[in-house]
């Protein structure tokens, strides 16, 4: 292995998982689909590793990436879909418990599904734990803009997980 | 009620989302595969034109009007078709991936706007002057030809046409609605 394939494989180690979560988030937590939007984004991850410049951050570049991909990878097609909608997920009754959190996670998946694609890039951002001024400068709009977003979108998730 | 940390902390401790070896090998067979795909479809393109360019010069040796015309109407609108997806295919390869998502998004918008036009004009186009070709060598085929193999020739063909334009009108309605949810936000 050369030096460019190792870094890429350390590349890959550190970030699949978030890749994956906010793949999973897209597709409303359809494995199989998630996997293939995440081989598509570190195909272009590799395609793009020459031209990153170590004074960005690698993590903002890798969301810069796989938002885009996402963005272009969309699906119009819900027929046969295995992708989760809010019927199909019961209400949560206790919480804490192992099956309760696949729930609410499942639900999740079904009330992010409802956003539109912005606010479903912004919120997927929200969850990971990027900063606003991180969410800005991926999402393209201004900081103040997107903070008031923010707090309008994790409240409209809040209410729909919780069926209010 | 939920707040909205635990959601966040539901988020983060997914399980099943770890890195594998597999996956990364998985990976690596991916990129070595566009690469060739790449290649083969370069090497599938020229034997093709080539292909087309020997048999157009071999059609007009006989220095018949009627053949060279609905000859060059099919071929011709077929490359015209092909020659578009390929373009296509590149533009939306070489889109800025690395550009903030507002600008990302912009750029997609004008591809599918661009898309458009090829749905919308162009296709209606290559059809009909790939239809037309046809049409001009149908006399000849008939002439040519026995009964049996000239009206196997125009069921097939109507069949072909049939199913092609079953399959560009998905793909436009699906690129259509694409292009719809990228322009809601």
């Amino acid at each position: 292995m050369n030096k460019i394939d190792n870094r890429y494989k350390q590349l890959y180690k550190a970030h699949y998982p978030k890749v994956m979560r906010l793949c999973l988030g897209y597709v409303a937590g359809d494995e199989d689909l998630a996997k293939d939007l995440s081989q598509e984004i570190f195909i272009k991850i590799w395609e793009n590793l020459e031209n990153f410049r170590s004074e960005s951050n690698i993590s903002t570049w890798i969301y810069r990436i796989s938002v885009n991909t996402c963005l272009s990878k969309l699906r119009t097609k819900k027929k046969n879909s295995r992708t989760i909608g809010l019927v199909d997920v019961p209400d949560i009754i206790e919480e804490h418990s192992n099956a309760d959190r696949e729930n609410q996670l499942a639900r999740l998946y079904a009330c992010i599904k409802m956003l539109s694609e912005t606010n479903r890039a912004i919120i997927l951002l929200v969850l990971e734990g990027l900063p606003q001024h991180e969410i800005s400068d991926i999402i393209g709009i201004k900081h103040d803009a997107i903070r008031t977003r923010i707090h309008r979108i994790k409240n409209q998730l809040t209410k729909c997980v919780s069926n209010e | 009620m939920n707040n909205f940390e635990e959601l966040q902390s539901d988020w983060k401790n997914q399980s099943k989302i770890e890195p594998t070896e597999q996956g990364f090998q998985n990976l690596l067979t991916a990129l070595r595969e566009i690469k060739n795909k790449q290649r083969v479809s370069n090497v599938i393109l020229s034997i093709t034109v080539i292909i087309l360019i020997g048999f157009f010069f071999y059609i007009s040796g006989y220095n018949n009007q009627q053949v060279i015309l609905g000859i060059s109407f099919m071929i011709g609108s077929l490359l015209v078709r092909m020659l578009l997806e390929i373009w296509s295919m590149r533009k939306l390869n070489k889109m800025n991936t690395l550009s903030n998502r507002a600008d990302f998004r912009n750029e997609l918008i004008g591809y599918y706007t661009d898309r458009k036009f090829v749905h919308f004009l162009w296709t209606p186009l290559i059809l009909l002057t790939y239809v037309s070709g046809f049409l001009i060598l149908l006399p000849l085929f008939k002439a040519t030809l026995s009964t049996g193999f000239y009206t196997y020739i125009i069921v097939s063909s109507i069949m072909l046409l049939i199913f092609f334009s079953i399959f560009i009108t998905k793909q436009i309605i699906q690129e259509m609605k694409k292009l719809e949810r990228i322009q809601q936000g």
